[in-house]
């Protein structure tokens, strides 16, 4: 009954999370709303284009009922430009997610304002985001971008803008250059001079491939270095006292 | 509909959240954060699997009827009702199947204090007090009756040696921040303190990004 998997999500589970992403179809055929857990699905009517969760839009893909846009994202002249940027211009890091979704604000003219302004209570992060729709920003790879890629290649390769091998290439030398940045990035682990290890913009099935292996490290590094830390802790308590004993010398003083 | 509606639907900033969109990435989060984190965490407090539940009950029940009638039309519907509602109860399912691990594995631990025990839900806590009651009484009848009274516990903590065990809080995890926010973080050498901005992630102790996550300004991924 309980769950014998240890933490962190697998490649599965990651899947599953890719396919909430939210996509633009276009429909073939008529197809009422339908009254879903997640709330209803907007009405199509060909030829207008509608917002789907990407697991809706492969079944109506399947049955030849809808062709899926691509994101722009996934254009080979965008993806061309995020390998340059990821191996010349900044061959240490990922290249940065997406933007977060804006509006014109009407009260305000000539102003952008955040989406989720609106509404503070609940913040939509991916699979939510709508960073895989015909709208989202080129140039930009969302968090779940190799799912994404890989569905769409897999199921809806004929509606790519660009042949699906030329695609398909780019995502290869992406992953290959992004994967040799994650394992170089545990190597400053051992020696990081401030405690934060930072990977803005990496996608969840690098975070699921390689979580086993850096969480290990980072725990193997804190367990080594355990009295070290107690020791400096300790000292930094005592060297707080002693300044503390000063600061009240100088109070005397004047 | 009166005119405040239709100057709503115009509104371009007016993109409110649906409660069906909302329970979703709420669920969706606290499963990814049960399945990341190495401790127990707190029970959704807003009535959420309830209504998730409520909601999985209604959409059976719709299926049910509609499976009466054979029209190929309202047949693709079906299918697509079908698909969703699996979707929801493995989510469901699996997060509750998470968090009974965790309480499988340190039982004495999340019983040992209100806080933790506020931590479970209703049901759970019944599962947790009954089969540690059932096991201490196995292992009473298989051995521990043999023993000194005073070595019978299972919960003993004399000699500051503690027979609970506690899962490790200091484990690092993978966060993402949700709006823009301080990371302070320990480390074996030096501790640090940044402003993080929003979309960034961190490899955090869990016990520096705790704060962070219940705080709703980062979630685990």
């Amino acid at each position: 009954m309980a769950l014998p998997m240890p933490p962190g999500l697998t490649h599965a589970e990651v899947a599953f999370l890719a396919e909430m992403e939210m996509v633009t179809i276009v429909p073939r055929q008529r197809l009422e709303s339908i009254d879903l857990l997640s709330g209803q699905t907007p009405p199509l009517r060909p030829p207008h284009r509608a917002q789907l969760p990407l697991w809706l839009a492969l079944l109506l893909k399947k049955q030849r009922r809808a062709n899926i846009v691509p994101p722009p994202w996934l254009h080979p002249a965008s993806l061309s430009e995020i390998i340059h940027r990821e191996t010349k211009e900044n061959p240490q890091t990922f290249s940065p997610p997406p933007p977060p979704p804006a509006h014109a604000n009407p009260h305000d003219p000539g102003h952008a304002r955040r989406l989720a302004d609106a509404d503070a209570d609940t913040i939509l992060s991916p699979p939510f985001q709508p960073s895989c729709t015909a709208s989202a920003p080129a140039g930009y790879l969302p968090y779940h971008w190799l799912e994404v890629a890989e569905a769409l290649l897999a199921h809806a390769g004929d509606d790519m803008a660009a042949p699906a091998g030329e695609v398909r290439s780019l995502l290869r030398d992406l992953v290959e250059v992004r994967a040799a940045k994650m394992r170089s990035s545990t190597s400053v682990l051992g020696g990081a001079e401030n405690g934060l290890m930072e990977l803005t913009g990496v996608g969840a099935i690098e975070l699921a491939e390689s979580r086993g292996f850096v969480l290990g490290v980072v725990d193997g590094v804190r367990k080594i270095g355990a009295s070290a830390e107690a020791a400096r802790r300790e000292d930094e308590e005592q060297g707080s006292g002693i300044h503390d004993d000063g600061g009240s010398d100088d109070d005397m003083g004047i | 509909m009166d005119i405040d509606d239709i100057l709503r639907e115009v509104d371009p900033t007016f993109h409110a959240i649906p409660q069906e969109k909302r329970d979703l990435q709420d669920l969706t989060r606290a499963w990814v954060a049960e399945r990341c984190a190495p401790e127990l965490l707190q029970w959704p407090a807003n009535d959420l699997f309830e209504r998730v539940n409520e909601n999985i009950k209604r959409q059976i029940e719709k299926v049910e009827e509609m499976t009466g009638d054979m029209d190929p039309k309202t047949n693709f519907v079906l299918i697509v009702l079908q698909t969703e509602l699996e979707r929801f109860k493995y989510l469901v399912r699996s997060y509750l199947r998470a968090r009974i691990a965790k309480i499988d594995r340190h039982t004495l631990h999340y019983l040992s204090t209100d806080d933790l025990r506020s931590r479970l839900s209703e049901m759970e806590l019944a599962y947790a007090t009954r089969h540690q009651a059932l096991l201490h009484n196995h292992y009473l009848a298989s051995f521990l009756s043999s023993f000194p009274p005073a070595l019978q516990n299972l919960n003993d903590t004399a000699g500051n040696v503690t027979m609970i065990d506690a899962p490790d809080l200091d484990s690092a995890v993978f966060v993402r921040l949700l709006r823009d926010t301080a990371v302070e973080a320990r480390d074996v050498d030096v501790d640090s303190s940044t402003g993080g901005q929003e979309n960034a992630i961190y490899i955090l102790r869990w016990s520096d990004a705790k704060p962070l996550v219940d705080a709703g300004s980062a979630e685990l991924v």
